[in-house]
């Protein structure tokens, strides 16, 4: 017998992990099955920028002070292989596999859309 | 004046996962897979669309677009084209036939805005998918996801604008069909169409030249859109945003991005475009109203998530 009722158990124990930005009380708590980004988003909070959560656009670009973590490929536009191996990473590419302290280092993109200016948003 | 450029044909997209993507383009999207070739790169169609393909995949370290090919009518329309492209100043690459599968010999340029562009005027009809073009059914049965119709425009962000608009309007025959002018006039964003659609492809100023904003998909009804967006969240596919309207061309859409960070939309309607109609001009004191009609508010991540 097999209905879609049972394709999710729902009971599976996960250790969570507390991801904790350097330097701010603020942390938030990751299941080690989602994104670091998606983790802090889905626990409301703001501490790092949200883009594609594709490892595209390098918006939610962070370091990683301290902890293990898993990361998937990530585009070299945002991140060398220096970079990566110092534990600069994408946030919406790395999962965590301890706690993990983190210190926000997104980019400079260059906002020209000169009209977002001059409509003063 | 038309210069024998006909439409868009194909867009070649950078991906970081060859099966991820998959995943998005074929079973989310809708797009059916043609061929594959032995670069690795996948080919793919909207199930309405003649020519064999006109989405290319390419699995590489950096998400992004490669190039965005338009068919022209004929081998010898392109010839012309090459001519004006040269007179330009564009440096023109031609691309053997057969390095995209079934296609002809392509004609390679960089626009000022750092994209990469391509003419062609051959390629393979293979026909709509899953239809006979004699006594032709409504619809293929068989079509997973969205249903996809059609590869449909990219929008970009780059430099240049102006010299960009000259190079496709006066070598290219493409008409200005919407604008963004700042009170001092310059032009922050051009939607630019060879066709009667409102855009085949649209440019907006930035200062990196070279940027992919999306590839668009055309679906018929608002109620498609709304059922892309039920797709979306069954799949917990990252959304953008959406559904909601366009003020520039007033298309009904939605966002989202692909498992590499590349923003795909899929909208319905739109206004149309013929070559007597004056530009519709956004102001860009209303440019919030201009981006999503609803809203009236910039979202910072449609301006900057980038790749
Ligand atoms: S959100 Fe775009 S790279 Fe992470
Ligand atoms: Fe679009």
């Amino acid at each position: 017998m097999h209905n879609n009722n049972e394709a999710r158990p729902d009971s599976e124990v996960q250790t969570v992990h507390h991801i904790a930005l350097n330097e701010e009380v603020e942390s938030f708590k990751a299941s080690p099955d989602i994104s670091v980004l998606v983790a802090m988003e889905r626990a409301g909070q703001r501490l790092i920028p949200v883009g594609c959560r594709g490892g595209g656009c390098g918006k939610c670009r962070i370091r990683i002070v301290q902890g293990e973590y898993f990361s998937k490929r990530m585009s070299r536009a945002w991140i060398s292989p220096e970079q990566e191996a110092e534990g600069t990473v994408l946030a919406c590419r790395v999962f965590a596999r301890s706690d993990l302290v983190i210190e926000p280092d997104p980019p400079e993109i260059g906002t020209s859309c000169h009209a977002a200016d001059q409509s003063g948003q | 004046m038309k210069k024998g450029v006909m439409r868009p044909g194909h867009v070649q997209i950078r991906v970081l996962d060859m099966d991820e993507a998959l995943k998005h383009y074929v079973d989310l999207l809708g797009l059916i897979e043609m061929d594959r070739d032995d670069q690795g790169r996948v080919y793919l169609k909207g199930w309405t669309e003649v020519d064999k393909y006109s989405v290319v995949l390419r699995e590489a370290d950096r998400a992004g677009m490669d190039f965005m090919g338009f068919k022209c009518v004929s081998e010898e329309a392109l010839d012309e084209l090459h001519k004006g492209l040269t007179e330009f100043g564009c440096e023109v690459e031609v691309v053997p036939e057969g390095e995209l599968k079934d296609c002809g010999r392509r004609l390679r340029f960089q626009a000022p805005s750092g994209h990469s562009f391509e003419l062609y005027a051959t390629k393979k009809q293979t026909g709509k998918w899953g239809l006979s073009n004699r006594n032709p059914e409504a619809w293929p049965r068989g079509l997973q996801g969205m249903k996809a119709t059609r590869f449909d425009h990219c929008l970009l962000y780059g430099t240049d604008l102006d010299r960009t608009l000259e190079l496709f309007r006066d070598v290219l025959g493409f008409d200005l069909a919407e604008q963004v002018l700042t009170p001092d006039g310059k032009r922050v964003a051009q939607f630019l169409t060879v066709s009667m659609k409102a855009h085949d492809v649209a440019f907006i100023d930035h200062p990196e030249p070279g940027m992919f904003h999306h590839a668009s998909f055309f679906l018929d009804t608002w109620e498609d859109v709304l059922r892309a967006a039920d797709l979306i969240s069954m799949t917990d596919t990252s959304i953008d945003i959406g559904p909601t309207r366009h003020g520039l061309t007033h298309g009904k859409t939605i966002y989202f991005f692909d498992p590499s960070g590349n923003r795909t939309e899929v909208f319905c309607g739109g206004d149309y475009h013929y070559p007597d109609h004056e530009p519709v001009t956004w102001d860009a004191g209303e440019l919030g109203k201009a981006i999503f009609y609803h809203d009236r508010q910039l979202n910072e991540r449609f301006l900057t998530a980038l790749t």
